[in-house]
C-alpha cells in the first residue's frame, strides 16, 4: 500500500471541526481501530458543545506533561483527558507571582499543544521509501519490517565502512526529557561501535567554541543572572539579547527580565537591528547596529572609553591578558593589544573612533559616545549578549567584543556585573539518561555534515575543524535524525543540502524518527513514527531559567496514537534485533527509566520529592544554596588561586591561541572574513554590511530572528501557531516603498541559493536596508522550486565560519520584489 | 464589489423599490384620478400594483440568507425596543401584509373606495417607516462611520423613490403595451372596445412626464449628495477616509454612468416622445430599459455602500 | 458588582498565549478568536549620512470582550440572543442568535464572533464556568507577562485608574468598556492617529 504522506490540503479558516478529521484515519491498520473510539470525542469539534468540554469539570483526570522543546525555557503543562483523549492543555497552578517561587506559565507554543498532540500530520505508521530519495513517496510497513531494516543497514554500513560512517543528526524537536532527548539512540549506537561525533549546536556553535580562548571555558561564558541585576545592577545591556521573544515562558528569563525592569527599576539598553518585543517592553534607549557588525561598536564604544580614560584600568592590569602593550605575552610584535587596535597603533593604523564605528555599524557616533559612557560610568552593568551576534560570518569576533567591553568596564565577577555572555543560571541538577561513552573520537562541527557527506574524507583538522583525529577516513553514509529538521529547513542553503541529500551514492540510508510529516521526514528512506510526551513516560528539567530550577513530572497521559512508538520502545526493539537488547535496557522498561533516573538525583538530592510525590505536584523548584548567579567571582576574588583555563590564566583580550592558529589553520576557498584573529576585531565578511552596499543584486542584509509562533521549526505545522503569528518577512518601509511593496502584499525574497514567498511585514520596526525572516518555517516547495513555507535556510549559506566552522546563518543577502497577483 | 452581502444588497435595493414603487402609485392614483377618473386609472396601475408583491417577497427571500440560522428567524423581532434591526422586519413584515390586503381588496373591490384609499395611506406610512428603520439600522452606528451620516437616510429614501418611480413607469408602460396588444389582436372580434384607446394613452403620457420629471429631480439629489458625502468623509480623517477610497474607481464609474443614463434616458425621450402618438412598445422598451439601469447602479451603489463598511477601533 | 478585565500594556510582549489558551479552553477554530492581540505601531527613521536613528514605538493590546456598561452588541441585536447578566457580563444565547452579525458590525473591540459552522455569533463569556469554579478566566491564567486581570471593576479602576482610551481602542464613551489599561510609555491616546494597527489581518 503507498500511503500519501502530504497533509490533507487544507485552507486557513476552515473550521477546525474539518481540521480536526484525521488524514488516513480509514486506513485500517489496527491501531487505528483503537483509537478509532476517540475520533467522535476529539477536541475541538466546534464552539456550540465547548460546554461539554469546558472547566476540568467532568474530566476523567489531570496529568502533568511539559513542553519540551528548544527553547531555552522548559514548561509544565496540565492535560486534561477524558475518554483517552486530552480535551484541554492547563497551565502550571503552582508557584506565585515572586521571582524564585514563580509560576511557570507556558507561553502560545506550549499552550498549543492539543494541535500538535492530534495534528494531520503526526506520522501513523513505519514509513518505506518507494520513490525517488525526497519525493515523499513511501509505503507502510510493520515494525518489525522496521526494525529489521534499521538492524540490517546500520550491520552493513559499519560492517562496510566502518563506526565512523554513521552519523546520528543534531536536532532539538525533543529537548531537554531526561530521557527522551536521548530517546536511547545515541545507547543504541554507542553499544554497536559508535558514530561519528560532533559538536556545537546550531544556537551558539560561536560563542560555544570561541570562549574558549577568551575565558578558557569549553561552552559560553554565562552572565550574572538576571536576578542579580535586579538586586544590583545599575544597568542591563541585552546586546543582540531578546529574552522577551526567545525565552517566552513566564517562568523563565521573561519573568526576571521584566522584573529587573519593572519591579526593580534597572534601566535597560538593547542593542538590536529589529525592534525586538524587548525593545518594545524593557528598552530605555535602544541601538540599532547593522547586523554582523557588532565587534564595529565595540570598538567604537571602547574607543570612546579609552579617548576620556574611563576604563577600569586595574581590572584591565590585574585580570586580562592583551589589553595593552604593558600585558601582552611574549614574542608577540608590538602594536597587537587591544588597545593598539582601537586607537590606531595597530598595523591597521586605523583609529576606532566612533565617527568610524558608526560609518561602518550605522549608528551615529554621537550614540555610540553617549552609550559607552553610560556603561562605563553607570555602576556595576551587566552587559548580557544573545546568541543572534556570534551566529554570523566571523561571529566568534562579535561575542568576543562583547565579552571585551564586560572587562573593559571592570564588570566581570562582581554583583551587578557580568561577563558580557548571556544572562546566568542555575543548572538543573537532575540525573540524565545514559548514553553510554562513544568509542569513535572523531568529531566534526554540527554544521559540517553536509561536508561530511559530499567529501568526508577530505575533512581535516586544520581546515574544517575536525575533533579527535587529523581527518576523517569515511563520509557519512548511514544517518539517524532523531526530533530534528536539519535535513531540510534548519539547516543553511535547503537547496543544496537537498541536492546532496538526494545523491543515494553519497549518504546511502537516511532515518528520520520523528512524530509529525517533516519537510526532513520526507527526505528519508525509513521513517519510524515517534509519540509526543503526552505518550510517554519522562521528566523534564528547566534549562537556562535564571536561579530558579526545576524539574517536571511528565506522565504518560494518553496511549501512543496510531501506530506510533516511544523512541525508548523503538531502540529496545532494534537492540532485540542487533542482539543487545540486555546491554541496553538493563533490564528496565521506559517508566521504570525514568523512576531509576529519579531515584539517581534523589541520592544526591534529598531534597527533591519521591516520584509518587512529583506526579501529584508536578513541579519541583529549587535554587541555588549560594545564591544568585554571579560567575567568575572566584576568579575576581583571588585571580592567582582561581585562574581561569587560558594559557595565561586570565581572560584573553588577546588569545595566545588564536594568535598561534592564525598561521597554522588553512583558508584555502577564503572569502571575506576567512580568517582567525587573535583580538576580537571587527572583519567584513562575505555577505556582510560592507557588502551590501555595493551588492546591486542582492542589497539588502537579511537575519532570521526567532518566532513567537514556533521554537525553531517545532510547532511551525499548527493551524492555531500559524494563525497566531503568520510567517512574514519584515521589512523596512523604506525598503517597502522602493520597491511599491505595502503590508501583506505577497512578495518573493530571493537571491543565487533560492526564493520564498511570503507576505511582506511592511514596518518600521527594523533598520532601513534589513530584513528579517522569522527561521524555522517548513520548507515547502511549488512545481518551480519556489519555497512558499518562507524558510530562511531557503537563502542562508552553507559556507562555515572560520573558527567555530559553525553557522553564520544571520549573514545573508538578498533581494524582494512584489509578487504580482 | 462586495459580495458577501449580496443578500442584503438584493433585500435592501428591492425592499426600496417596492415601498417607493407603492408611495409612487399611489401619488399617480391620487393625481391622475382627478383627470381620468378612478376606473380608468385602477385599470392602468392595478398590475402594477400587483407587482409589488413579489418584488417585496423576493427581497425578503433575499434577506433570510442574511440570517445565518434561519431555524431563529423568529427571534428577530424581539427587540423592538432598541434594535433598528426588529424594527426593519416588523414593518417589512407590516408593509408586505398591508400592501397584500390592499392589493386583494383593489382585486375583490372590498369596502369603499375611500376605505381603501386609507389602508393605501397606511400601507405607504408603513413603507416609509421601513425604508427609514432600515436607514436607521447603518446611521445609528456610531462605529461605522461611513454609515453613521446623514447621507445613509437621504440615499436610501432617494433610491426608493427613483427606483419606485422608474418602476411604476415601466410597469405602466408595460401594462398599456400589453393592453393596446391585446386589444388588437381582439379586434377583429369586437371593434367597440377601441374607444379606450385614447384616454389610456393620454393617461399613460402625463403620467409619465411626471415620473420623467420626478426621475430627474431626484438624480439631481443624487448627483449632489454623493460627492457631498464623499468630500465630508473624506474630510472627516481616519477610518472615515479609509472608507470614503471605496468611492473610487470602475465600480463607482459605473453606478453613476449608469444612474445618469438611465434616468437621463428616461426624462429626455419621455418628456420629448411621450404623447398619445407615440407606439407605446417604443415607450415600454424605453422605460425598461432606463429602469434596468438605474436598478443596476443602485444595486452596484448599495454593494458600494457595504464595501464602505470600515469600523473604528480594532 | 460588575466584572472586567485589567490589562497592563507596558508587560504584553503580543506572544498570544492569552489568545490561544482562550481558543484551547473553548474549542475555537483558526477564525474565531475571542481574544485578539492588536499590534499598534509608528514613527520613522531620521538618516543622517551612512547612519540611521530609530524614533519607532510599537506597543500591543490584547482584548477580549469589554462586557460594556453600554453594550452597542447587545442594543443592536434584533433577537436579545446577546444579553448582559447582573455579573455585567455579556454572553450570546446560541439558541436565540439568527446569526445576522450585527454585534459584529457594531462592537468597536471585534468581540463578538462568528462561527461559520453553527450559524451563530459567538464570544467570550469571562469564562463563567471557571468563574464558577473558582478558577481564573483561562486567559488571565495563561498571560507569561502577567499582563492581565479581572475583577470587580470598581476595585480595578480603584487600583489601577480607569484608562481605557488608548489607540487603536476606540472612544470608551462609546460602550463604556469594564477595561482598565496601565498604558505602555508609547501609549497614544485614542484619536490622535499616530500610528497604526500593523496586524489587520489577525484581528
Amino acid at each position: 500500500m503507498t500511503v500519501e504522506t502530504a497533509p490533507e490540503a487544507r485552507a486557513e479558516g476552515v473550521p477546525r471541526r474539518s481540521f480536526l478529521k484525521w488524514s488516513g484515519a480509514a486506513g485500517g491498520a489496527a491501531a487505528l481501530v483503537t483509537t478509532g473510539a476517540h475520533l467522535g470525542a476529539l477536541p475541538g469539534v466546534g464552539v456550540d458543545n465547548a460546554v461539554l468540554t469546558t472547566g476540568a469539570l467532568s474530566v476523567d483526570r489531570t496529568t502533568w506533561s511539559a513542553c519540551i522543546i528548544n527553547c531555552g525555557s522548559r514548561c509544565p503543562l496540565r492535560l486534561q483527558v477524558t475518554d483517552g483523549t486530552i480535551v484541554r492543555v492547563l497551565p502550571d497552578d503552582s508557584g506565585d507571582d515572586e521571582l524564585l517561587t514563580r509560576q511557570i506559565r507556558a507561553c502560545v507554543r506550549g499552550r498549543s499543544m492539543r494541535q500538535r498532540i492530534y495534528n494531520p500530520d503526526r506520522l501513523k505508521a513505519p514509513l518505506k521509501r518507494v520513490g525517488e530519495r525526497g519525493s515523499g513517496e513511501f509505503e507502510e510497513i510493520s515494525w518489525d519490517e522496521a526494525f529489521t531494516l534499521f538492524a540490517e543497514k546500520l550491520t552493513y554500513t559499519i560492517e562496510t565502512y566502518g563506526n565512523e560512517a554513521v552519523y546520528k543528526q543534531y536536532g532539538s524537536g525533543t529537548w531537554n526529557g531526561l530521557l527522551s532527548t536521548s530517546g536511547g539512540w545515541k545507547r543504541l549506537l554507542n553499544l554497536m561501535g559508535g558514530c561519528l561525533g560532533y559538536y556545537g549546536n546550531y544556537s551558539y556553535a560561536q560563542i560555544g567554541t570561541c570562549t574558549r580562548f577568551h575565558y578558557g571555558n569549553t561552552d559560553e561564558q554565562m552572565s550574572n543572572s538576571f536576578e542579580d541585576s535586579a538586586a544590583n545592577s545599575k544597568l542591563i545591556v541585552l546586546w543582540g539579547n531578546n529574552p522577551q521573544e526567545t525565552r517566552m515562558s513566564g517562568g523563565g528569563v521573561l519573568f526576571t527580565s521584566m522584573w529587573a525592569k519593572k519591579k526593580a527599576g534597572v534601566k535597560i539598553i538593547v542593542i538590536d537591528p529589529r525592534q525586538s518585543d524587548s525593545v518594545v517592553t524593557l528598552a530605555d534607549e535602544w541601538l540599532a547596529p547593522r547586523p554582523g557588525t557588532d565587534a564595529a561598536l565595540v570598538a567604537g564604544m571602547a574607543h570612546a572609553i579609552i579617548s576620556e580614560g574611563l576604563q577600569d584600568q586595574a581590572f584591565l592590569d590585574t585580570y586580562c591578558q592583551g589589553f595593552d602593550e604593558a600585558h601582552m605575552p611574549a614574542g608577540v610584535p608590538a602594536g597587537n593589544s587591544y588597545r593598539s587596535y582601537v586607537l590606531g597603533e595597530g598595523p591597521d593604523g586605523v583609529a576606532k573612533t566612533p565617527e568610524w564605528a558608526a560609518g561602518i555599524t550605522g549608528v551615529p557616533a554621537a550614540s555610540i559616545i553617549q552609550v559607552a559612557r553610560q556603561i562605563a560610568l553607570a555602576g556595576p552593568v551587566n552587559i548580557t549578549q544573545g546568541w543572534g551576534p556570534q551566529r554570523h560570518a566571523n561571529g566568534e569576533n562579535q561575542a568576543r567584543a562583547i565579552y571585551t567591553l564586560a572587562a573593559l568596564t571592570g564588570n566581570v565577577g562582581i554583583p551587578g556585573g557580568g561577563t558580557g555572555g548571556r544572562e546566568g543560571y542555575y543548572w538543573p541538577v537532575s540525573e540524565w539518561f545514559p548514553d553510554g561513552d562513544n568509542p569513535v573520537t572523531a568529531k566534526i562541527s554540527v554544521f559540517g555534515w553536509t561536508d561530511a557527506i559530499v567529501r568526508g574524507p577530505e575533512l581535516t583538522k586544520l581546515k574544517d575543524g575536525v575533533r579527535g583525529k587529523d581527518k576523517l577516513d569515511v563520509g557519512i553514509k548511514f544517518m539517524l535524525a532523531y526530533a530534528g529538521n536539519m535535513l531540510s529547513s534548519q539547516h543553511a542553503d535547503i537547496n543544496r543540502t537537498r541536492e546532496i541529500l538526494s545523491d543515494t551514492s553519497l549518504c546511502e540510508f537516511i532515518v528520520v524518527v520523528d512524530n509529525q510529516m517533516t519537510a526532513s521526514a520526507k527526505m528519508a528512506d525509513l521513517i519510524l513514527p515517534d509519540t509526543t510526551t503526552a505518550e510517554r513516560w519522562d521528566m523534564a528539567p528547566s534549562e537556562y531559567t535564571g536561579d530558579m530550577a526545576y524539574v517536571i513530572m511528565c506522565e504518560k497521559a494518553i496511549e501512543p496514537l496510531f501506530n506510533s512508538m516511544p523512541s525508548y520502545e523503538m531502540c529496545t526493539q532494534i537492540a532485540k534485533k542487533l542482539g543487545i537488547e540486555a546491554e541496553f535496557t538493563e533490564g528496565r522498561t521506559e517508566e521504570q527509566w525514568v523512576r531509576w533516573l529519579h531515584e539517581q538525583t534523589r541520592a544526591e538530592h534529598p531534597d527533591f520529592p519521591e516520584f509518587e510525590q512529583l506526579r501529584e505536584q508536578g513541579v519541583y523548584r529549587y535554587t541555588d544554596p549560594d545564591g544568585y548567579t554571579v560567575p567568575l567571582k572566584a576568579f575576581r576574588d583571588d585571580p592567582v588561586a582561581n585562574p581561569l583555563e587560558t594559557p595565561s590564566g586570565k581572560i584573553e583580550l588577546f588569545s595566545s591561541e588564536l594568535w598561534e592558529m592564525t598561521s597554522t589553520w588553512e583558508f584555502p576557498d577564503a572569502g571575506p572574513g576567512d580568517k582567525l584573529t587573535a583580538l576580537p576585531e571587527h572583519v567584513d565578511t562575505w555577505e556582510g554590511a560592507l557588502e551590501a552596499r555595493t551588492n546591486t543584486a542582492y542589497p539588502l542584509q537579511v537575519i532570521g530572528h526567532h518566532f513567537k509562533g514556533r521554537t525553531h521549526s517545532t510547532y511551525g505545522n499548527l493551524a492555531w501557531t500559524k494563525e497566531a503569528h503568520p510567517q512574514k518577512v519584515w521589512i523596512n518601509s523604506s525598503d517597502a516603498k522602493a520597491r511599491g511593496i505595502e503590508n501583506d502584499d505577497l512578495v518573493e525574497v530571493f537571491n543565487d541559493r533560492g526564493r520564498i514567498r511570503v507576505p511582506a511585514k511592511v514596518t518600521a520596526r527594523i533598520l532601513p536596508g534589513v530584513m528579517s525572516v522569522p527561521q524555522g518555517a517548513w520548507f515547502a516547495p511549488d512545481k518551480d522550486g519556489v519555497d512558499t513555507g518562507g524558510a530562511m535556510n531557503t537563502l542562508t549559506n552553507i559556507h562555515p565560519t572560520p573558527l567555530s566552522k559553525g553557522n553564520g546563518q544571520h549573514t545573508t543577502l538578498a533581494q524582494v520584489e512584489k509578487v504580482s497577483k | 464589489m462586495n459580495t458577501e452581502e449580496l443578500p442584503m444588497i438584493i433585500f435592501t435595493v428591492l425592499a426600496q423599490m417596492s415601498v417607493g414603487a407603492f408611495v409612487v402609485l399611489g401619488v399617480v392614483q391620487v393625481v391622475a384620478a382627478r383627470r381620468f377618473g378612478a376606473a380608468a386609472v385602477d385599470k392602468v396601475t392595478d398590475p402594477a400594483l400587483y407587482a409589488i408583491g413579489p418584488a417585496l417577497v423576493a427581497g425578503l427571500a433575499a434577506s433570510m440568507l442574511h440570517m445565518n440560522d434561519v431555524t431563529n428567524t423568529l427571534n428577530v423581532v424581539r427587540h423592538l425596543g432598541t434594535s433598528w434591526l426588529s424594527a426593519e422586519i416588523v414593518c417589512g413584515i407590516a408593509f408586505a401584509g398591508l400592501g397584500f390586503v390592499f392589493a386583494a381588496a383593489q382585486w375583490f373591490k372590498w369596502a369603499t373606495p375611500t376605505w381603501r384609499r386609507v389602508l393605501a395611506a397606511v400601507t405607504a406610512l408603513v413603507g416609509i417607516a421601513l425604508v427609514a428603520s432600515m436607514s436607521m439600522i447603518y446611521y445609528t452606528l456610531v462605529t461605522v462611520p461611513a454609515w453613521h451620516t446623514w447621507a445613509t437616510p437621504v440615499q436610501f429614501f432617494t433610491t426608493t423613490f427613483l427606483l419606485g418611480t422608474l418602476a411604476v413607469g415601466a410597469a405602466l408602460t408595460g401594462t398599456v403595451m400589453w393592453r393596446t396588444h391585446h386589444r388588437t389582436t381582439a379586434d377583429a372580434h369586437d371593434a367597440a372596445s377601441a374607444g379606450a384607446t385614447v384616454p389610456t394613452t393620454d393617461l399613460l403620457a402625463s403620467c409619465l412626464r411626471g415620473l420623467g420629471i420626478a426621475a430627474v429631480v431626484l438624480l439631481g439629489v443624487e448627483f449632489l449628495i454623493i460627492p457631498l458625502s464623499i468630500t465630508t468623509l473624506t474630510a472627516t480623517g481616519g477610518v472615515a477616509a479609509e472608507s470614503a477610497t471605496v468611492f473610487t474607481g470602475a465600480w463607482f464609474i459605473a453606478r453613476l454612468t449608469l444612474v445618469f443614463a438611465g434616468a437621463g434616458l428616461l426624462a429626455a425621450f419621455v418628456l420629448r416622445y411621450a404623447t398619445t402618438r407615440t407606439n407605446p412598445r417604443t415607450l415600454a422598451i424605453l422605460t425598461a430599459t432606463a429602469f434596468v439601469l438605474v436598478l443596476a447602479s443602485e444595486l452596484i451603489g448599495r454593494s458600494l455602500f457595504y464595501d464602505s463598511m470600515t469600523r473604528i477601533g480594532m | 458588582m460588575k466584572l472586567g478585565f485589567s490589562f497592563d500594556q507596558s508587560l504584553c510582549t503580543g506572544c498570544k498565549a492569552c489568545s490561544v489558551a482562550c481558543k484551547d479552553k473553548n474549542d475555537l477554530p483558526v477564525g474565531i478568536s475571542w481574544r485578539r492581540v492588536v499590534e499598534y505601531s509608528g514613527g520613522s527613521w531620521q538618516q543622517a549620512g551612512d547612519t540611521f536613528t530609530p524614533n519607532v514605538f510599537s506597543y500591543y493590546t490584547s482584548i477580549s470582550c469589554n462586557h460594556c456598561e453600554d453594550p452597542i452588541c447587545v442594543r443592536v441585536c434584533p433577537t436579545t440572543a446577546m444579553t448582559q447578566g447582573p455579573d455585567g457580563v455579556v454572553s450570546v444565547d446560541a439558541d436565540k442568535c439568527v446569526g445576522c452579525r450585527y454585534c459584529e458590525w457594531a462592537c468597536p473591540y471585534s468581540a463578538p464572533q462568528f462561527d461559520p459552522a453553527s450559524g451563530h455569533m459567538t464570544k467570550c463569556d469571562l469564562c463563567a464556568d471557571y468563574r464558577a469554579d473558582g478558577q481564573d478566566p483561562a486567559c488571565v491564567a495563561a498571560c507569561p507577562s502577567r499582563a492581565l486581570g479581572w475583577g470587580p471593576i470598581d476595585e480595578l479602576r480603584a487600583d489601577l485608574g480607569d484608562l481605557a482610551g488608548v489607540e487603536p481602542l476606540p472612544d470608551p464613551a462609546i460602550t463604556r468598556p469594564r477595561l482598565v489599561i496601565t498604558p505602555h510609555r508609547d501609549a497614544q491616546p485614542t484619536g490622535t492617529g499616530t500610528g497604526a494597527i500593523a496586524n489587520p489581518e489577525e484581528l
